[in-house]
């Protein structure tokens, strides 16, 4: 296997992608929805009306859950300034498991069912390219640009939350904290390569990036589901549950990408699923 | 030289025979043209014959290269026009041919450029060479996608319906430039086409498949006498043709001889042979010759013969 070739297969794939506004625009708006409209509301509405009372019984389970270092630190504050410190250093932590593994799937989906929806597969498949060339070059253009937007998220995300805890925490700033980047460090990457791996299986499965989408949209429930027991306090964003999917990830990813090399057949791209 | 050896290739798709039992020898610059019906498997032959997918059983050879045993090695040699242009339509026509260059291997930057000017000049589309090619006409994406075929100058060449959706100055353009290949630069090429007369102007060799077997081959003027049955040399005369059907009867090569009003209909193996001596002995029993016009069967009539008779 040759990474010239895979690389080749990458920029060919990034030029189109880079071109696709149906591609880039959840891309762009979803990380710019959980890395600055959400917090902005947080941030500035309790400011503006007052931290509504059932906005605290809200993330009273999670705040009861909360490690004795945590409390600690929110003991002497108000209302207002409990709910901004632990919504913007825990409640939004599994938003950032959503961007990698958004982007990830919306791109695999791009750049392996996409191929089948463009008819642009088969002239590929004649080339001397093996199939290691291909799978890097497509994984590699699903990996890259989803872990920079998960990156660039982050960085935006630090600067709204330090903005706030300036003016809120006496000029506090809050991130990055080192659970946070063993966490976008740790763990985004893995999911990122999770949801690429499961969208490999499901495109050599289906007709094209539609259906591709449709199905990888499956990637979310456990994360959905991660949000829900972080609220209500089954759970909460520390350093063994980074550690815990730290283990979790790389056990799934040994899973989806054992499965997705063995099945990545050019043959098998091109006759399934049609 | 063979150059394209095929030998009861076979593909099933789960219960589906789309391919049964194919074999076929094409000589080294030779065009051979694949015709059938929809369905009939002419692009799984070529998919299988370029190495796109694998046989159920039987083999191929391409320049001597085994399709199974090294299909690396077969796809670096054929270039492969697909029924649908397949072209990336967000890549500028320059930026198509770029990548393909050099997916089939061509590293030297300087031979690239000067072989993605080459082909766009030939095909006239230099002036739109960096425009992309969501923005192009059918014809020009079938032109692009015939161009990314040879971009790796391939010794053999499989094209599906090179000329499907060309107009009639591109579609000789195409037809001159596939005569041009094999005849004076000896590539093999196979063609897969539903246009018979592109066929016969071109081939040097036709098959005919049918539900995935090859029913017949042979050179397009020895099928279309062979099935399409024998000529016709039509006999215009002055007055009432009936008085000179004795006149050709029994003539050498003259097999039959019909009436209609003024026109005497011969049957014939070789009009080439036999018109001068019915026109000779009409002229001296005193027939007066308005016009003399043979009928050659065409591929066309040969190819619906085979298809209509395979379909009971």
């Amino acid at each position: 296997m040759r990474l010239a070739n895979a690389l080749l297969v990458f920029r060919k794939d990034w030029k189109e992608i880079s071109r696709n506004y149906q591609v880039l625009a959840p891309i762009i708006f979803v990380p710019l929805v959980f890395t600055t409209i959400l917090p902005l509301i947080l941030v500035f509405v309790p400011s503006l009306v007052g931290a509504p009372g059932a906005s605290f019984q809200l993330v009273g389970p999670m705040f009861e859950s909360l490690p004795p270092e945590v409390k600690a630190a929110v003991a002497g504050m108000g209302a207002e300034e409990t709910i901004v410190y632990v919504f913007a250093l825990y409640f939004f932590a599994p938003f950032f498991l959503i961007i990698p593994i958004m982007a990830s799937s919306v791109l695999a989906s791009d750049s392996f069912a996409g191929e089948k929806d463009r008819k642009t597969l088969e002239t590929l498949l004649a080339t001397p390219l093996q199939d290691g060339e291909l799978l890097l070059g497509k994984m590699l253009v699903s990996f890259v640009p989803s872990i920079l937007v998960t990156f660039a998220s982050f960085a935006v995300y630090c600067l709204v939350v330090d903005l706030a805890s300036v003016l809120r925490f006496g000029g506090k700033i809050l991130l990055p904290n080192a659970l946070w980047l063993l966490f976008i460090f740790g763990v985004t990457p893995l999911v990122a390569l999770a949801g690429i791996g499961v969208t490999v299986i499901i495109s050599l499965r289906v007709k094209g990036y539609r259906e591709a989408q449709q199905m990888s949209a499956i990637l979310i429930a456990p994360i959905l589901a991660l949000i829900f027991a972080e609220v209500g306090g089954a759970i909460i964003f520390g350093p063994l549950m980074i550690l815990l999917m730290i283990g979790v990830f790389t056990l799934v990813n040994a899973i989806v990408l054992f499965l997705g090399i063995k099945h990545f057949q050019r043959e098998e791209l091109l006759t399934r699923g049609g | 030289m063979e150059a394209i050896v095929a030998h009861d290739l076979t593909k099933k798709f789960n219960s589906f025979t789309a391919v049964d039992r194919l074999s076929l020898e094409v000589r080294e610059g030779e065009v051979f043209g694949l015709l059938g019906p929809n369905g009939a498997g002419k692009t799984t032959t070529i998919r299988m014959l370029a190495c796109i997918i694998s046989p159920t059983s039987g083999s191929a050879q391409i320049h001597g290269k085994d399709i199974i045993g090294e299909p690396a090695a077969v796809r670096g040699m054929v270039g492969v026009q697909t029924e649908s242009p397949s072209l990336y339509e967000r890549l500028t026509a320059t930026e198509n041919l770029e990548f393909f260059a050099k997916a089939y291997g061509i590293r030297d930057p300087g031979e690239i450029r000067s072989r993605t000017r080459e082909l766009l000049e030939f095909f006239d589309l230099w002036e739109r060479r960096c425009e992309r090619v969501a923005a192009f006409s059918k014809g020009m994406k079938q032109k692009l996608a015939i161009a990314r075929a040879i971009i790796h100058d391939p010794p053999v060449l499989f094209l599906d319906e090179p000329t499907s959706g060309l107009d009639p100055e591109s579609s000789k353009l195409i037809r001159d430039l596939i005569v041009k290949l094999s005849r004076m630069e000896r590539r093999t090429i196979l063609i897969s086409t539903h246009r018979l007369e592109d066929a016969e102007r071109i081939c040097n060799k036709v098959g005919i498949i049918l539900r995935g077997g090859l029913k017949v081959s042979g050179a397009p003027e020895e099928l279309r006498s062979r099935i399409a049955g024998e000529a016709k040399v039509e006999v215009r005369l002055l007055g009432s043709a009936s008085d000179y059907i004795r006149s050709v009867e029994g003539a050498p090569g003259v097999s039959g001889v019909d009436v209609n009003g003024s026109n005497l209909i011969i049957s014939t193996w070789d009009p080439a042979l036999t018109t001068p001596d019915i026109v000779r002995r009409v002229v001296e029993d005193g027939g007066k010759v308005l016009s003399v016009r043979p009928f050659l069967p065409s591929l066309e009539e040969a190819y619906l013969k085979i298809v209509e008779g395979m379909r009971g």
